[in-house]
């Protein structure tokens, strides 16, 4: 399945996008979210405007298009937020080569059409200094194509799918520490460290037929098929699946050891419940970001039950990366003390990496910069990010699991808040 | 042989409540000829409330219908006083639009409101089972589908029983000559209008403990609706029951025998197919205007 196509298979769909990172913890008050924004904004964008009139230099312009509005307005709006506290935090400090940043964020709506016309005006009309990516795979894949043509470098923030890398782009580079078939690498290396007669016997791999979720588990169970695991089920279900009993139960008779899914979020409550309907717990459960909900997951599916769940993730807010504890402090003061959403935390890394390029070279030239990045490892709040030649992100993710009711990261061992794994997973309670 | 059981009671179930679900939406058409897009976002309207009450009083979701579903009514009678009776005189497609702006400013309230995150109630059993021998059937899946059925008669009732439900029916046959035996055209509309969105207080009620929701899940569940109607016939109510009944099972019987990945699709085939050899749906009647 290509990216676009499957792009163009999900759209019907509506709601269920293809991007896992979408759904994460919000605030309540999202209306008073909301109107903080737009004050923040008012209040951040009249002092650098008077700044930018008295100082010599012009502010710096980032275009980006983001989903706004529409299928993908929730993950799009954070990282909306994880831009504009990027913005703040790099302005306090005195800008990017010397100049105040200003972001132009257009809507593009979730629409494929709109963010091509939306990345083509802000580069060739509003001739912006620099671009950052918009959310998504879907869209994504043509954004980045109109950046090429243009010659504009384009880090984007989420959009994992394999397909954006393998059209030999030069200007594209991934904001994550891994693309949808290295994700679950993390937990296949858990498996591994553990003695032989500990590992799982048999897995079972359900998935959504989503260009983020089935890469992750296919590429996981080849993995542990190597490793000696026997696959007892293996099956993609559609994403407009809402009842999971039938799986479950087609899963349940077949008494895997593992089960690994492909979640986006819904399909992985549903299997989880169903699972607990039929009493049916597997030793180890992974899910790829589902669990990654926060309280949206544990109101859910209960908060007993998502005891010892994995999930893999490119951040997580208690990582001790340089300027990550300022980034969550940052946005808890700009949005009434939330929690950053993992989208938030991408978009910001995207902007710290292009800001370091950008530093580096001292200029908003960008072969320049794409050579930087591309010879260099600028340090993020994901950690320090490298890429191969087609953009793709040669790091690992986390290994996150649910322990009495919140969420550690528990491998690789150098980024791991603790050092108990929770293994067997217990029963439902 | 116990897999086939399995198969067939969830469908079974699971039909129950989508039929509760389209029901609205053939009877709406069915009387006034208005396709309600609203009428999945009226749902998850429902279910956010729903989720709302049960989380701030602990009221059981699905006997929480009993609050909803005449406050649907009256939200369904004032809709169609206001708005929707604006567009009575002109042709379905217009109502496609106007419901479908409606279901977009229900949808942008409730991200307002509510935040665009993912709900689902999840009262004490709502990870539990009855057993019947080799068989298990999820507990919320039964009393939604119980409570589904008592609507549905209910409604049947209503609609053959009433003088209102005869005016009802009368409407949707002939509404020419229902207005010549004194039936008066607009009242029988805004109450049928209300009728069929009273269901959504029951069926959102439902949802709320059998679905993960968030505002803009009523695409799915609008396009699941049309499908089951666009089946059973546009208008019918018993042919939206048979289409429900052939949906759930068609899902269940599908990931079951034939394959996950075909468990959603077959059910469109099974529509393709009907319409190729009725395209007025199962139980659709043929106007004299469609003959024309």
């Amino acid at each position: 399945m290509t990216a676009s196509s499957s792009a163009r298979s999900l759209a019907p769909s509506g709601t269920r996008s293809n991007t896992p990172r979408r759904h994460r913890r919000i605030l309540n008050l999202t209306a008073v979210a909301a109107v903080g924004v737009m004050v923040l904004a008012a209040c951040g964008t009249k002092p650098s405007d008077k700044a930018a009139a008295a100082a010599p230099t012009k502010p710096l312009v980032v275009g980006i298009s983001l989903p706004l509005t529409g299928d993908f307005s929730q993950p799009g709006g954070e990282a909306k937020r994880g831009y504009e506290v990027w913005k703040s935090m790099v302005n306090a400090k005195g800008g990017v080569l010397g100049r105040q940043v200003e972001l132009k964020i257009t809507d593009d709506a979730s629409n494929q059409d709109t963010v091509v016309s939306d990345y083509t005006k802000l580069i060739t009309q509003d001739k912006v200094d620099l671009v950052l990516g918009t959310f998504s795979s879907l869209l994504n894949y043509p954004a980045s194509a109109v950046a090429e043509k243009n010659a504009m470098v384009f880090v984007e923030p989420a959009g994992g799918a394999p397909k954006m890398f393998d059209r030999g782009f030069k200007f594209l580079f991934f904001a994550q520490p891994a693309t949808a078939p290295h994700q679950a690498d993390v937990f296949v290396d858990w498996i591994k460290s553990l003695p032989e007669s500990e590992r799982p016997k048999t897995a079972a791999y359900p998935s959504q037929d989503d260009p983020f979720a089935a890469p992750v588990i296919q590429s996981m169970q080849k993995q542990l098929e190597a490793l000696g695991v026997k696959t007892v089920f293996s099956s993609l279900y559609p994403a407009d699946t809402t009842n999971f009993q039938t799986i479950a139960s087609a899963m349940a008779s077949k008494k895997p050891d593992l089960i690994a899914q492909g979640a986006v979020f819904e399909d992985g409550v549903g299997l989880v419940r169903s699972l607990k309907q039929l009493n049916y717990s597997p030793k180890i459960l992974f899910q790829t970001s589902a669990p990654g909900n926060a309280s949206q997951y544990s109101d859910a599916v209960g908060m007993a039950n998502t005891e010892g769940v994995f999930y893999t993730v490119s951040w997580n807010e208690k990582a001790k990366t340089p300027l990550n504890p300022e980034f969550v402090a940052a946005y808890a003061k700009a949005y009434a003390g939330a929690i950053p959403a993992e989208d938030a935390a991408d978009a910001f890394a995207a902007a710290q990496i292009l800001q370091a390029a950008t530093t580096a070279v001292g200029s908003v030239d960008q072969t320049k910069i794409r050579d930087w990045l591309h010879a260099n490892a600028p340090q993020t709040i994901l950690g320090p990010l490298s890429w191969e030649a087609t953009g793709a992100p040669k790091g690992q993710f986390l290994l996150a699991q649910w322990q009495s009711g919140k969420v550690d990261v528990v491998g690789p061992a150098d980024a791991a808040t603790t050092t108990t794994v929770v293994n067997p997973k217990p029963g439902w309670k | 042989m116990t897999q086939l059981l399995q198969a067939l009671v969830l469908g079974l179930l699971i039909g129950g409540v989508y039929a509760l679900m389209a029901s609205g939406l053939a009877l709406i058409f069915g009387v006034m000829r208005i396709i309600n897009i609203a009428q999945g976002a009226l749902l998850i309207l429902v279910a956010m409330f729903t989720w709302w009450m049960w989380r701030e009083t602990g009221i059981d979701p699905i006997l929480a219908s009993v609050v909803t579903t005449p406050l649907m009514f009256g939200f369904g009678w004032i809709l169609y006083r206001t708005v929707i009776s604006r567009i009575r005189d002109q042709s379905a497609s217009m109502s496609v639009l106007l419901t479908f702006g409606f279901a977009l400013v229900v949808e942008g309230v409730l991200n307002v409101v509510a935040g665009n995150r993912f709900r689902s109630a999840t009262p004490f059993y709502f990870a539990e089972s009855f057993t019947v021998g080799p068989i298990s059937l999820p507990k919320t899946q039964v009393y939604g589908f119980v409570a589904a059925v008592l609507v549905l008669a209910a409604l049947y009732l209503v609609l053959t029983r009433t003088w209102t439900g005869r005016a009802i029916r009368a409407t949707s046959q002939n509404p020419s000559g229902a207005a010549l035996v004194g039936v008066g055209a607009a009242g029988t509309a805004a109450l049928a209008f209300a009728l069929g969105t009273a269901t959504t207080g029951v069926g959102g009620s439902i949802l709320s403990v059998l679905y993960p929701f968030f505002p803009a899940s009523h695409y799915d569940w609008i396009s699941r609706l049309l499908g089951i109607v666009v089946l059973g016939g546009m208008g019918s109510l018993p042919g939206a029951m048979v289409g429900a009944l052939i949906l759930g099972l068609a899902e269940t019987l599908t990931a079951t025998y034939g394959g996950l990945r075909w468990s959603t699709l077959v059910f469109y085939l099974v529509i393709m197919l009907v319409l190729l050899f009725r395209p007025q749906g199962l139980f659709g009647a043929k106007l004299r205007e469609d003959a024309a």
